[in-house]
């Protein structure tokens, strides 16, 4: 029972711990490259948000991130470990490409019917795999694994053959509707509502989990799947709809890019936008109103390392290493935790036993 | 019936051999961890890893031999630490996969740019290449000489790896070791053996072998080091490991498949048709297959309603 209470608030503070230790690693890489660490730093965190501009690309390459963050935590609330967001993304991305070019609606319902197409396209890829597990019990993180390949390919074939805008030499569909546009936020930058939406979407997330009967049986058919289908909850289903809904989620994602930001959809459109979705929802441990600093952070590192790499002499894949670093660290913090967590207990145990005094040891 | 002229010919099934090596390589490592209980996803990372090390360190002592034992020795180090990690720290092997193959990427385009000072590719002709081994004694028959002379020595390596590596897994103590971690670790365990160290002496071999694979691609197959230049082949080799089932023999049968694959779209490719869908064979393949094995061995098991 003290366990718990002590695990509950030694994981957020893994979390900062694994980040600091992150931050520390890169410090040497950058101390090795022959540059000031505190200079580097320095110019990431002026280039992501010393001023509004800076501000508005970070949040801006955040916003995909969220959507793929919560759609990689909802599968694995739902106990499917989805490595497949990068995948679920491109599939969305490319509906809502399609819809965006060629559906002749006006513009208040073409946003929504864009937004609506990638949900489904990223949901249908994302289920698949769910499909698979729930029916034919095939390991989902293979499958999903595949399926990113399958997506990216796919979506390659479309821009470099059907959809290829003429004339590009890259594989490019032409530009969306000036209709399907996002609106911006803050001009000059591409923030836009897709932020708004993303934020509102960590709510809606967060509602479904603690106040509706399905995201309990959904999380229920995730944490204990033999209780869950002992009281009577249709876990396979469940668990294919958690599937669509972090698949759809991640399909958004990839809709931000396209309606937002490209305003086409580009051969290999996301530069590793799904992965990093899954560490931002590990690192928020899967709670959706974690998943929104986190993904600024990330946003930050991506727009920041720009600045860095301009500024200084130290290449932004930098935030990659820190990236990773952060991903073992959070990996294995289950075992730091419990670690701290042992130490607590059997410091309380002592105490205990020091204080009934040594009767009760002569028994057993 | 052209088409079928360009890809069946001895050039083909040359090409077919080449692009099977670096893919043999990171299989029979990743199968080999996959039989002793590891599922490891970061393939791609180990493997991009070994290319980079292997190039740098040839560049600097020009010399391939050192070159292959360096991208080892680089790539051991790795699977190392994702063995601390995942062994002794019990993280979760697929989120450290995923920390491996971002850390593969983001290292080596990093080091690109801070060794080297370029982005996107680098080539020097200080960079010895993998010698090749012609077998003039084969002119006698045309056909077999064009597709097995000139090949990499690292093919006779390769076969020679699976040969030991068969004989390893299924006539010694020791891969009796392996294979009694991944299916049973706890008898294993109370038979006495330590099922870490045993597993973490499958990850050295393992680290040495994608080392090898990587370092195939950089300084063999092309020499030149190309940003992300592994390019799904991690991935790939996971395809054929699974559809492989992890044991060698079928294993080296996938691979071979796969590797045709590939330079049926290569050559797709230079005849300008689009290669996407024979690209994605491998991985609809693999898909397919492991849902159909997986139902039947469910199936078999009788599951519960």
């Amino acid at each position: 029972m003290n366990g718990r209470f002590g695990k509950r608030l030694l994981t957020p503070l893994t979390s900062v711990l694994a980040l600091v230790a992150a931050l520390c690693v890169g410090a040497v890489v950058i101390a090795l490259n022959g540059d000031s660490p505190i200079q580097a730093y320095g110019s990431l965190l002026a280039g992501s948000f010393s001023n509004m501009h800076y501000l508005a690309s970070t949040l801006s390459s955040a916003t995909p991130l969220i959507f793929t963050g919560l759609g990689v935590a909802v599968a694995f609330k739902a106990g499917m470990a989805n490595i497949g967001a990068e995948g679920q993304l491109y599939m969305g991305a490319i509906a809502a490409a399609i819809v965006g070019i060629y559906l002749p609606l006006p513009g208040p319902i073409l946003i929504p019917a864009a937004l609506l197409a990638s949900l489904l396209a990223g949901g249908l890829w994302g289920s698949v795999p769910a499909i698979l597990k729930v029916r034919c019990s095939t390991n989902e993180v293979v499958t999903t694994l595949m399926l990113n390949y399958l997506a990216q390919l796919f979506t390659s074939y479309l821009v470099n053959y059907p959809l290829k805008a003429e004339g590009s030499a890259l594989g490019m569909t032409v530009n969306i509707q000036e209709a399907a546009k996002l609106p911006i936020l803050y001009a000059g930058s591409r923030l836009n509502i897709g932020f708004l939406l993303a934020a509102a979407a960590a709510v809606m997330i967060a509602v479904l989990f603690k106040y509706t009967s399905m995201g309990y049986e959904m999380r229920l058919a995730g944490e204990n799947p033999t209780f869950a289908r002992y009281i009577g909850v249709n876990t396979g289903r469940r668990m294919v709809q958690g599937m669509f809904l972090g698949g759809g989620l991640a399909g958004m994602g990839g809709a931000i890019l396209v309606l937002g930001i490209q305003y086409k959809f580009v051969q290999d459109i996301s530069p590793g936008y799904g992965f990093d979705g899954l560490t931002i929802a590990l690192m928020a441990m899967f709670n959706s109103y974690a998943v929104l600093p986190i993904s600024i952070l990330f946003g930050a590192l991506r727009a920041g390392g720009v600045t860095m790499e301009l500024n200084t002499n130290v290449p932004s894949e930098l935030s990659q290493v820190i990236q990773a670093t952060i991903i073992l660290f959070i990996a294995a913090q289950a075992s730091f935790a419990g670690y701290l967590n042992d130490f607590v207990l059997r410091m309380r145990r002592s105490f205990d036993r020091r204080q009934k005094g040594g009767g009760e040891i002569g028994h057993s | 019936m052209d088409i079928l002229d360009v890809l069946l010919t001895p050039s083909a099934f040359a090409a077919t051999l080449r692009m099977a090596i670096p893919l043999l390589l990171v299989s029979l490592g990743g199968l080999l961890t996959k039989q002793a209980g590891i599922e490891n996803i970061g393939l791609e990372g180990l493997m991009l890893i070994g290319c980079f090390s292997g190039f740098t360190i040839n560049y600097y002592t020009s010399s391939w031999m050192m070159g292959l034992i360096g991208a080892m020795v680089c790539t051991i180090l790795c699977a190392l630490l994702f063995g601390v990690f995942v062994i002794s720290l019990r993280a979760h092997e697929i989120v450290a996969g995923v920390a491996l193959n971002v850390l593969g990427t983001g290292l080596t385009t990093y080091l690109l740019r801070a060794i080297f000072g370029v982005k996107g590719s680098f080539t020097d002709p200080r960079v010895m290449s993998i010698p090749e081994v012609k077998l003039e004694f084969l002119k006698e028959v045309p056909w077999l000489y064009n597709i097995v002379s000139g090949q990499s020595i690292l093919l006779y390596i390769s076969i020679i790896i699976l040969i030991l590596l068969q004989y390893m897994l299924y006539s010694t103590r020791f891969g009796y070791y392996i294979r009694a971690s991944g299916e049973n670790e706890r008898a294993l365990a109370s038979a006495g053996v330590s099922v870490a160290r045993i597993r973490y002496i499958t990850l050295l071999l393992h680290g040495a072998l994608c080392g090898l694979g990587g370092a195939f691609l950089s300084t063999g197959y092309l020499t030149q080091y190309v940003e992300k230049m592994s390019a799904g082949r991690g991935y790939i080799a996971m395809a054929a490991i699974a559809f492989g089932m992890a044991m060698p023999k079928r294993v080296l049968g996938s691979v071979l498949l796969f590797a045709f694959v590939q330079s049926l779209s290569n050559r797709l490719q230079i005849c300008g048709y689009p290669s996407y869908f024979t690209d994605m064979i491998p991985y609809f393949i693999t898909v397919v297959v492991l849902a159909a094995t997986s139902y039947q061995s469910e199936k078999k098991r009788g599951r519960p309603a």
